[in-house]
C-alpha cells in the first residue's frame, strides 16, 4: 500500500516533466548554496583547528595585557619574565620571541614582512622542531654560535620578491645584512609562511632590546600528561606573584592553544550563520515554488481526487498522496543540490590551493550530506502542507463534476 | 495597445489567485533581501564617509610602517625630527602629532586597560584633532592649553557598565600608571568603540607616563588652502624619505590623505557588500523560475485560447508579447510589494540599531535610485523568466491549439 503511494507520486512528477524540473531547480539552487557555504565554512574551521594542533595543543602562550603582540601597548615582557614561567613547575619548557614588522631587502627590491625573534640554543631548537609550522625544507635550524643568519618562510623564498631566495644568499633585514641558511616547509599558515625567523639576539640589536631584554611574547610547553589549563592557572599564579599584582590586575594574558582557537571559531561561526542564513532565503523561495507546483497539480488533477474519493480513499489518504508527491520533490532538489553544492566547493577549493591558500578546504561530512537531504525533505513537506489540506478537504461530488 | 496587453495579463493573474500570490512572494523575498541589504550596507557607508567628511579633505596622516596593515607592530617610529621636516615641507598649514598606548586605568576599586591618549593642546593643534576625530564634549569642558593632570574620557569610559560599573563622572579621580587624573569633560560618543572607549590627556604628561621623550606614533596634517591634497602628500613623503635615507619603495612610514583613508575602507566595504549581495540574489534567481514555472502552466492552461487567438489574426509577435508582459508584471508587481517589504525591515533595523548603540549613526538609506531600480530589476526579471514559456505559446500551431483539450 505504501509503495503504491510512491509510485503514484513518482508517476506524477514524472508525468509533469517541464513543472517538475523546474520546481526541482528551485529546491537545488538553494540547497546547493547552503550546501557549498557550509562545506566551505566547516571545510576552513577544521583546516584552521588542524593548524592549532599541528602548533601543539600543549602549549601556552603569554602576551602583555592591553592588546596584541606588542602593538601599542605599554605593559611589557621581559627575559626576566620568561625565567619565572620557565621555574612553574608543570612547564616543560618556555623561551620568549620577539615579533615586529620591518624591511626585507633582496637585490634592490624591499619588502615588508613579519619579523620573528627566537632563541638559538639547543632547548629551543628541540621545542621549535615539534612544531609544524617551524619545520625546515632546505637548510637547517639554527645554531647556538650563529649570527646574522636568518630562516625564511616559505612565501618568503619564493613568492613575495621577483627573484627566488636560495640557500647561502644575503637579505637586509631593517638594514642589516644576514645570510640564508634555512626556507621553511610551507606550512599553509599565512603568518608563519611570511616571516623570517632571526635569532634574538639579532633582533635584539635590530630593535634595540638589548638593555631592557624585553620580548614580545612567551611560548610555553605543559608537562606531558598536565592539563594546559590547570597549568596556565600556574602560570598566571607564578607572574602574579613576580609582578605583585592582584588577581583581576594582571598586567599579562596567559592563553592555551584551546583558548586561543575558540575565540576564532566563534568569529567564523557568526559569518557562516550570517551567510548561511541569506543563502537559506533562496530555500524558502524554492520552497513556495513547491507549493506553488502542488496547488497547481490538486487543481488539475481534481477529477481524480473525486475518483479516489468516491472509491473510498479516505482524507488521510489524500493528504498522503500529495504530501509525499511534495517530499519526493524536495527530496531530489535536495539530491541535485548537494551534488552541486559540493562540486562548487571543491572547485572553490581547487581554485584556493591554485591561488596558494591551503586553509579553504572542502568538508564533505556525512552529516552534512544526510542532513541537507533530509532539511530539503522537511521542506518540500511542509510546502506541499497547504496543497495537500485544499485537496483533502474537495468534496467528491464537485470534485467529479469539475471540467479538468 | 500595450495597455491591452498589461489590462489582459492583470485579468490572468488575478484569475488564477493563488498561484500569482505564491509566485510573487518567491519575487518579494527575493528583492525584500537584496533591497534591505543595499539599503543598509550604503547606510553603513554613509555613515563612515560621514565621519570621514567630518574629518575634512585637507587632512594628512603619517603613520610609521609601511602599510595600514602593520600599523602599530611597526619596528620604527616617527620622532621629532620628521615633525621638523614636515612642518618645513611646501603645503603644509599645520602638523601635529599624538602618541598613544594602551594602559591600565584605575577608578575607584577597578581597572581596565583602555588607550590613553596623549595630544597636544595648542589651538591649532587642537583644532585639527577635533575635527580630525569629529571631537565634541558632551559635558564638561575640554582640555586646554596648561592642563595638566586632567583628562576628557570617551563616552563609554563614563557610561558603559563593562569599563566601570559606576560610571566614571566630572571631578572623578582616575589614576593612570600611579598617577591621578581628574576628570574634566566627557566627549560625545563618536560610534567608534575604541575611541569611545580611549582617555585623552596633554602630551607632555604622557611622554612621562609612557617614558617617551620623543617619538610620535601618528601626525596629522592640514594643507594650505589652494595646494592639491594629494601633492602635498607625496611631498610628504619625498621629504620624509630623502631626510630618513630611504629609497623610493623602501618606505617605513605612510602618508594617507582622507581620500586614501577612504577609498582603501571603501574597498573592502564594497568587496563584502557584494558578497551579500551576490548570496542574496539567488533567491531572485529562484523566484524568477518560479515565474517560469507559473508562465508555463499558464501557457498549458491556455493553450484553447491561444489557438482561437490565433484564428482571429494574432501574429506570433502578439502572443509573445501577451505572455512576456504577464510574466513582467508578475516580477515588477512582486518588486514592488519586496521594495516595500525590504525597505520596511530596512527601516526596522535603523531603530532597533538607534536603540541598541548609543547614537543614532545607522541610517537605512532608501534612494530613489535604489526602490526604482528594484521594481525595474524585477521586471526584468520577469520578463526573462517568461521568455522561454511565451516563445513556445508563439509557436504553438493554431490547429493544434484549437484541438487541445
Amino acid at each position: 500500500m505504501r509503495f503504491e503511494y510512491f509510485r503514484y507520486a513518482f508517476k506524477n512528477i514524472r508525468h509533469r516533466r517541464l513543472r517538475s524540473w523546474l520546481t526541482l531547480i528551485g529546491i537545488f539552487i538553494g540547497i546547493a548554496a547552503v550546501v557549498a557555504l557550509i562545506s566551505v565554512g566547516q571545510g576552513m574551521q577544521n583546516a584552521i583547528n588542524e593548524e592549532f594542533q599541528k602548533a601543539g595543543a600543549d602549549r601556552i602562550t603569554i602576551q602583555p595585557a592591553g592588546g596584541f603582540a606588542g602593538a601599542y601597548v605599554s605593559e611589557k615582557l621581559y627575559q626576566s619574565d620568561v625565567d619565572v614561567v620557565n621555574r612553574v613547575k608543570s612547564v616543560d619548557f618556555a623561551t620568549g620571541v620577539i615579533v615586529k614588522t620591518g624591511r626585507i631587502k633582496y637585490k634592490d627590491q624591499t619588502e615588508s614582512a613579519a619579523i620573528f625573534g627566537i632563541d638559538s640554543d639547543e632547548d629551543t631548537k628541540r621545542f621549535i622542531e615539534k612544531i609544524d609550522f617551524f619545520l625546515i625544507e632546505e637548510g637547517r635550524q639554527f645554531k647556538s654560535i650563529d649570527n646574522n643568519v636568518a630562516i625564511l618562510g616559505s612565501n618568503i623564498a619564493s613568492d613575495l620578491f621577483d627573484r627566488e631566495i636560495v640557500l647561502g644568499e644575503k637579505i637586509i633585514v631593517e638594514g642589516k645584512e644576514f645570510k640564508v641558511i634555512g626556507i621553511q616547509k610551507k606550512s599553509g599558515s599565512p603568518m608563519h609562511d611570511n616571516m623570517v625567523r632571526i635569532t634574538t639576539d639579532s633582533a635584539q640589536e635590530l630593535f634595540d632590546l638589548e638593555k631592557t631584554e624585553e620580548v614580545s611574547m612567551i611560548f610555553a610547553k605543559v608537562k606531558p600528561g598536565l592539563d594546559p589549563l590547570e597549568v596556565a592557572e600556574d602560570v598566571r599564579d607564578a607572574l602574579r606573584k613576580d609582578h605583585d599584582v592582584k588577581e583581576g590586575k594582571e598586567d599579562f594574558i596567559v592563553v592555551t592553544a584551546e583558548q586561543m582557537i575558540e575565540g576564532f571559531n566563534n568569529i567564523l561561526l557568526v559569518i557562516q550563520v550570517v551567510l548561511v542564513g541569506i543563502a537559506a532565503i533562496s530555500l524558502v523561495v524554492g520552497g513556495i515554488g513547491i507549493t506553488n507546483t502542488m496547488y497547481t497539480s490538486v487543481v488539475e488533477r481534481t477529477r481524480e481526487i473525486g475518483i479516489m474519493k468516491s472509491v473510498g480513499a479516505k482524507n488521510s489518504d489524500i493528504i498522503s498522496i500529495f504530501l509525499l508527491e511534495s517530499a519526493m520533490l524536495g527530496f531530489f532538489g535536495g539530491i541535485l543540490g548537494v551534488v552541486i553544492g559540493l562540486s562548487v566547493s571543491k572547485v572553490i577549493e581547487l581554485v584556493a590551493v591554485s591561488a596558494g591558500v591551503t586553509v579553504l578546504k572542502a568538508y564533505f561530512g556525512i552529516e552534512l550530506i544526510f542532513g541537507a537531504l533530509l532539511f530539503s525533505m522537511v521542506v518540500g513537506t511542509v510546502s506541499g502542507v497547504l496543497p495537500a489540506k485544499s485537496a483533502a478537504k474537495m468534496n467528491p461530488v464537485d470534485a467529479l463534476r469539475s471540467m479538468i | 495597445m500595450i495597455s491591452d496587453y498589461f489590462s489582459y495579463a492583470f485579468k490572468n493573474l488575478r484569475y488564477r489567485k493563488v498561484r500569482t500570490w505564491l509566485t510573487m512572494i518567491g519575487i518579494v523575498i527575493g528583492i525584500a533581501a537584496v533591497v534591505s541589504i543595499i539599503s543598509l550596507g550604503q547606510g553603513l557607508e554613509d555613515m563612515v564617509t560621514g565621519q570621514f567628511e567630518d574629518m575634512g579633505a585637507d587632512k594628512i596622516t603619517i603613520m610609521p610602517g609601511s602599510s595600514l596593515l602593520s600599523v602599530g607592530m611597526a619596528a620604527i617610529s616617527l620622532n621629532q625630527k620628521d615633525y621638523d621636516v614636515i612642518k618645513r615641507t611646501k603645503g603644509v598649514e599645520y602638523v601635529t602629532g599624538m602618541i598613544y598606548s594602551s594602559i591600565r586605568i584605575e577608578y575607584k576599586d577597578e581597572s581596565e586597560y583602555t588607550f590613553v591618549i596623549g595630544m597636544p593642546l595648542d589651538s591649532d593643534s587642537k583644532r585639527i584633532f577635533d575635527s580630525m576625530q569629529n571631537f565634541k564634549i558632551d559635558y564638561g569642558r575640554d582640555l586646554k592649553d596648561g592642563d595638566n593632570n586632567v583628562v576628557v574620557v570617551g563616552a563609554s569610559v563614563a557610561k558603559d557598565e563593562n569599563i566601570f560599573v559606576k560610571g566614571v563622572s566630572i571631578g572623578s579621580k582616575i589614576t593612570i600608571e600611579g598617577v591621578n587624573f581628574k576628570v574634566i569633560g566627557v566627549l560625545e560618543t563618536l560610534g567608534n568603540e575604541q575611541d569611545d572607549r580611549s582617555v585623552y590627556i596633554n602630551i607632555d604628561r604622557s611622554r612621562d607616563i609612557f617614558d617617551n621623550k620623543e617619538d610620535y606614533d601618528m601626525f596629522f596634517v592640514q594643507a594650505k588652502s589652494g595646494f592639491d591634497v594629494s601633492e602635498v602628500a607625496d611631498d610628504i613623503t619625498d621629504a620624509l624619505r630623502k631626510s630618513r635615507d630611504l629609497k623610493e619603495g623602501e618606505e617605513d612610514f605612510n602618508v594617507q590623505t582622507t581620500e586614501q583613508l577612504q577609498e582603501s575602507f571603501g574597498t573592502i566595504f564594497s568587496i563584502v557588500q557584494w558578497f551579500l549581495i551576490g548570496i542574496a540574489s539567488i533567491s531572485i534567481v529562484v523566484g524568477g523560475i518560479g515565474i517560469m514555472n507559473t508562465m508555463y502552466t499558464s501557457v498549458l492552461e491556455r493553450t484553447y485560447d491561444i489557438g482561437i487567438m490565433k484564428a482571429v489574426g494574432a501574429k506570433n509577435s502578439d502572443i509573445l508579447m501577451l505572455f512576456v508582459i504577464e510574466a513582467g508584471t508578475l516580477g515588477a508587481v512582486g518588486g514592488i510589494i519586496g521594495m516595500i517589504v525590504g525597505g520596511g525591515f530596512a527601516k526596522l533595523i535603523e531603530i532597533v540599531a538607534k536603540n541598541a548603540l548609543p547614537a543614532d549613526l545607522l541610517k537605512a538609506h532608501l534612494g530613489v535610485e535604489l526602490l526604482v531600480g528594484a521594481v525595474l530589476f524585477a521586471f526584468v526579471v520577469g520578463m526573462a523568466s517568461g521568455a522561454f514559456p511565451a516563445r513556445q505559446a508563439a509557436r504553438m500551431k493554431p490547429v493544434d491549439a484549437l484541438r487541445y483539450e
